[in-house]
């Protein structure tokens, strides 16, 4: 199993939820692929974007919001004035995106503008954590789906889309119905699964994501970031507890063949 | 597999090896001498016989 050669990991914090410790994730790429460099560079935007941009990117960022998730979004109309002024906000680290969801694809497109042309190789892994979420558009079932990640340069992973894309306990949608018709507090139940699914500040939210950067570098690596083993870093999993095992349950960190890859450490450029 | 490289039999447009593998509605960058871009930000770059170009696939998770 040989791959592309990698120089660089470049992390990146678009508002990531505050539980996320992008240095932790650094130190352990650093320990994992010792011959590759690891670069935190902090919020994109006040990485690269110039002042005189940010209403441009306020509106692009504004005009990617899906609407309805069975209705698949035609882009390009002009969002309404407080929508930009909300991203313009967001952009500016004023507020703190929630309850929006972005068009995925779209949205990694605009951050892909954010990368210095000299850096837009594969050579660079670029990794955007972000507290947005999105989704992208599924032609089998004609809906957009939640995903937690989507990798491509740069790769983006939502510490939002953690929480929400990956399904909860079957049980837990059932008692969630009855909850609410009898206007109990959800917070109850959510105290009943503690555990068992990945929650906003969660303490294993850095733990978790350290997985998800690694699916990233294999992506770049390997074009591919997933593996079918399910205590795998790399499992991509569809379901919390499927997540919860592969990321922080599992016996091993790696499958077999993940695991001599990165001990092989051919496709290591330089540091 | 994500990333496929491709020989380009003859001088043709990045439009035209798209449409060619049929992927003009498909999620994805290339890469051509090392430098990745969007396709159809350069529909009109020309290719010559024997260049390499990898067609990248982006990839939802989760």
């Amino acid at each position: 199993m040989r791959g592309q050669r990698l120089n660089k990991i470049l992390l990146y914090n678009e508002g990531a939820d505050q539980a996320l410790n992008i240095e932790e994730i650094a130190e352990y790429l650093r320990k994992k692929l010792a011959k590759v460099g690891v670069e935190v560079r902090g919020d994109p935007f006040a990485f690269y974007l110039l002042q005189n941009k940010i209403l441009d990117y306020a509106r692009r960022i504004a005009s990617i919001k899906i609407q309805e998730a069975t209705r698949r979004m035609v882009f390009g109309q002009e969002p309404l004035y407080g929508e930009i002024e909300y991203e313009k906000r967001r952009i500016l680290g004023k507020t703190r995106a929630f309850g929006i969801l972005y068009d995925g694809l779209e949205l990694q497109r605009i951050f892909w503008e954010l990368i210095p042309g000299e850096e837009r190789r594969l050579e660079f892994v670029h990794i955007f954590f972000t507290n947005r979420l999105f989704a992208t558009w599924e032609e089998s079932d004609k809906r957009y789906h939640a995903r937690t990640s989507v990798y491509g340069m740069p790769s983006i992973i939502s510490t939002t889309g953690v929480v929400e894309a990956p399904a909860k306990p079957r049980e837990y949608y059932l008692l969630k119905q009855q909850y609410e018709m009898l206007r109990r507090d959800l917070l109850e139940l959510k105290d009943a699964f503690k555990g068992r699914f990945i929650d906003y500040e969660d303490e294993r939210l850095t733990e978790v994501m350290k997985g998800y950067a690694m699916q990233a570098v294999f992506y770049s690596v390997l074009g591919e970031p997933f593996c079918e083993d399910k205590g795998c870093r790399l499992y991509n999993a569809h379901w919390q507890e499927e997540l919860i095992f592969a990321q922080l349950g599992s016996e091993y960190e790696f499958c077999p063949r993940h695991t001599k890859f990165l001990e092989d450490e051919e496709w290591a450029l330089r540091r | 597999m994500g990333i496929e490289e491709i020989e380009v039999k003859e001088d043709k447009t990045i439009e035209e090896l798209i449409d060619e593998l049929g992927l003009s509605s498909s999620p994805i960058l290339l890469e051509l001498n090392g430098e990745i871009f969007y396709p159809d930000e350069n529909y009109d770059k020309r290719l010559k016989a024997g260049d390499i170009v990898a067609v990248i696939r982006i990839v939802a998770g989760g």
